[in-house]
């Protein structure tokens, strides 16, 4: 039992001194997932919502494809995006494998379903009443997608938490593409992997630390933001 | 607006809801609809409003058929009316908004409007935060402020008090008289009817009654 005291320790004060591995490690990891984060959804949100409202045939299909593809496997997202990104693969002399660019594009692939379901549903539950306001006092198509966004602000915040929660703590993806490099694509979840293996317990729980604070300094500011309303 | 109904039929699964083969709404006039529940009231409005599309037959506006500019002339204040997350005000001038009337301008027919129908002390609440009348009249505001060439009222006036129930007759008919813009009116309340209408139709199961 004392090693696990003892880790704590060790823990603690990596994080009191800004050990700078620790730091550059999970800068990394804010940086990739964020922008991952962004990217999904800047897209999908609007995507989403129009989607969720609009009428067409064949939308029970569709709602169905974005459902059961939200769960997609991460190591499967990685997989794929390595085979793309690999010197012999269609994008290879993109010469992206094994970096912090590869690592985005993977999380993005594996937000990007996440996002629309999340959006779409929401849309589809809470968004025709919305429409309905815009639509009745002359407002086009885009001008229903932007008020859905506004009016469910707080909903599609949350969303966009939920699906930062995903990227920063999924190991699959980012360990495939990224290759868990030290300086260069080494993120949080890779390094507890691997640290854990070589049984280095300070650092990994160091780690573990921050990525639990971090997830909680999210969640509060939701709750903040969602209060203010 | 002048409407011209031409065989309009509404289904759910086989139940006809609603069958109208010829009916007329007047330009600048006031009409009322009344009718027992579930006979198709409502339904009408949504395919008037055209937030419902998916139905047989047509509607024709001043001749012509349903269109962006169209849809820029007519309004719809539903039964409950879902108000913005913003303040009354910003509830109120959001059409002026869409349509980027100029910013001073918004301010004066707000203004206007809600002086109107007495709601100025509303102004600055939270439109999540009203009470269903207060929601009404908002909502009434809301659609009277861009002077629509067709109003189209569900029941604007079932949760208000008869104090309330005045201000807003007279509203409806000030905007009547002022804009000639038509209304199309649906009420459970006789006496309304023959107060504010110019002519009322009657429904019953989804058809006209003479
Ligand atoms: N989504 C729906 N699915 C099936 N039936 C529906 C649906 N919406 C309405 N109906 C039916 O259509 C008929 C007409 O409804 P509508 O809402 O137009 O009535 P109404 O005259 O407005 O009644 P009320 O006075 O109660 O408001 C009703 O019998 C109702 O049950
Ligand atoms: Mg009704």
């Amino acid at each position: 039992m004392d090693y696990i005291l003892q880790g704590f320790k060790e823990a603690i004060s990596l994080i009191i001194r800004l050990d700078p591995e620790v730091f550059e490690i999970v800068f990394m990891s804010l940086l990739v997932s964020t922008s991952a984060t962004i990217l999904a959804s800047s897209f999908l949100i609007p995507i989403g919502v129009y989607l969720g409202i609009k009428k067409f045939k064949g939308k029970r299909m569709v709602s169905r494809i974005i459902y059961t593809s939200m769960s997609i496997p991460t190591v499967i997202v990685g997989l794929v995006v390595a085979i793309i990104l690999s010197r012999r693969g269609p994008l290879g002399y993109l010469d992206l494998m094994y970096t912090p660019k590869a690592m985005v594009i993977a999380q993005t692939l594996l937000l990007i379903p996440l996002v629309l379901g999340l959006t779409y549903s929401l849309a589809k539950s809470r968004g025709s009443n919305i429409s309905n306001v815009s639509f009745t006092l002359g407002g086009s198509k885009f001008d229903s997608v932007v008020l859905i966004i506004k009016e469910l602000r707080v909903d599609i915040l949350v969303n966009v938490a939920t699906a930062f929660s995903r990227a920063i703590s999924e190991v699959g993806a980012v360990m495939i593409v990224g290759g868990n490099i030290k300086g260069h694509t080494r993120v949080i979840t890779t390094s507890i992997s691997m640290m854990n293996s070589m049984g280095d317990y300070p650092m990994a729980i160091a780690l573990g630390i921050i990525l639990l604070i971090i997830s909680f300094f999210i969640n509060s500011f939701i709750y903040s933001y969602g209060q203010e309303d | 607006m002048r409407l011209d109904i031409e065989n309009i039929k509404k289904t759910y699964g086989d139940k006809i809801v609603l069958d109208i083969s010829n009916m007329t709404i007047k330009e600048g006039k006031i009409t009322g609809i009344t009718g027992p529940n579930g006979s198709g009231k409502s339904t009408l409005l949504n395919i008037i409003s055209y937030i419902d599309d998916n139905f047989s037959g047509k509607v024709k506006y001043n001749g012509m058929d349903f269109s962006k500019e169209v849809a820029k002339n007519i309004t719809y204040v539903f039964q409950k009316p879902y108000l913005l997350r913003r303040s009354v005000y910003d509830n109120i001038v959001y059409p002026l908004k869409l349509r980027k009337v100029d910013n001073k301008s918004q301010t004066k027919y707000a203004n206007d409007i809600m002086k109107r129908l007495e709601i100025e002390d509303l102004s600055n609440k939270r439109g999540q935060q009203l009470s269903g009348g207060e929601s009404q009249k908002v909502a009434l505001a809301r659609a009277l402020v861009f002077k629509p060439k067709l109003l189209l009222l569900d029941e604007p006036t079932s949760n208000i008090d008869s104090e309330s129930v005045k201000i807003m007759e007279r509203e409806i008919v000030n905007f009547n008289k002022e804009t000639s813009g038509t209304v199309l009116i649906v009420t459970h309340n006789l006496e309304q009817a023959q107060r504010i209408c110019d002519e009322v139709i009657s429904l019953d199961s989804g058809k006209v009654r003479n």
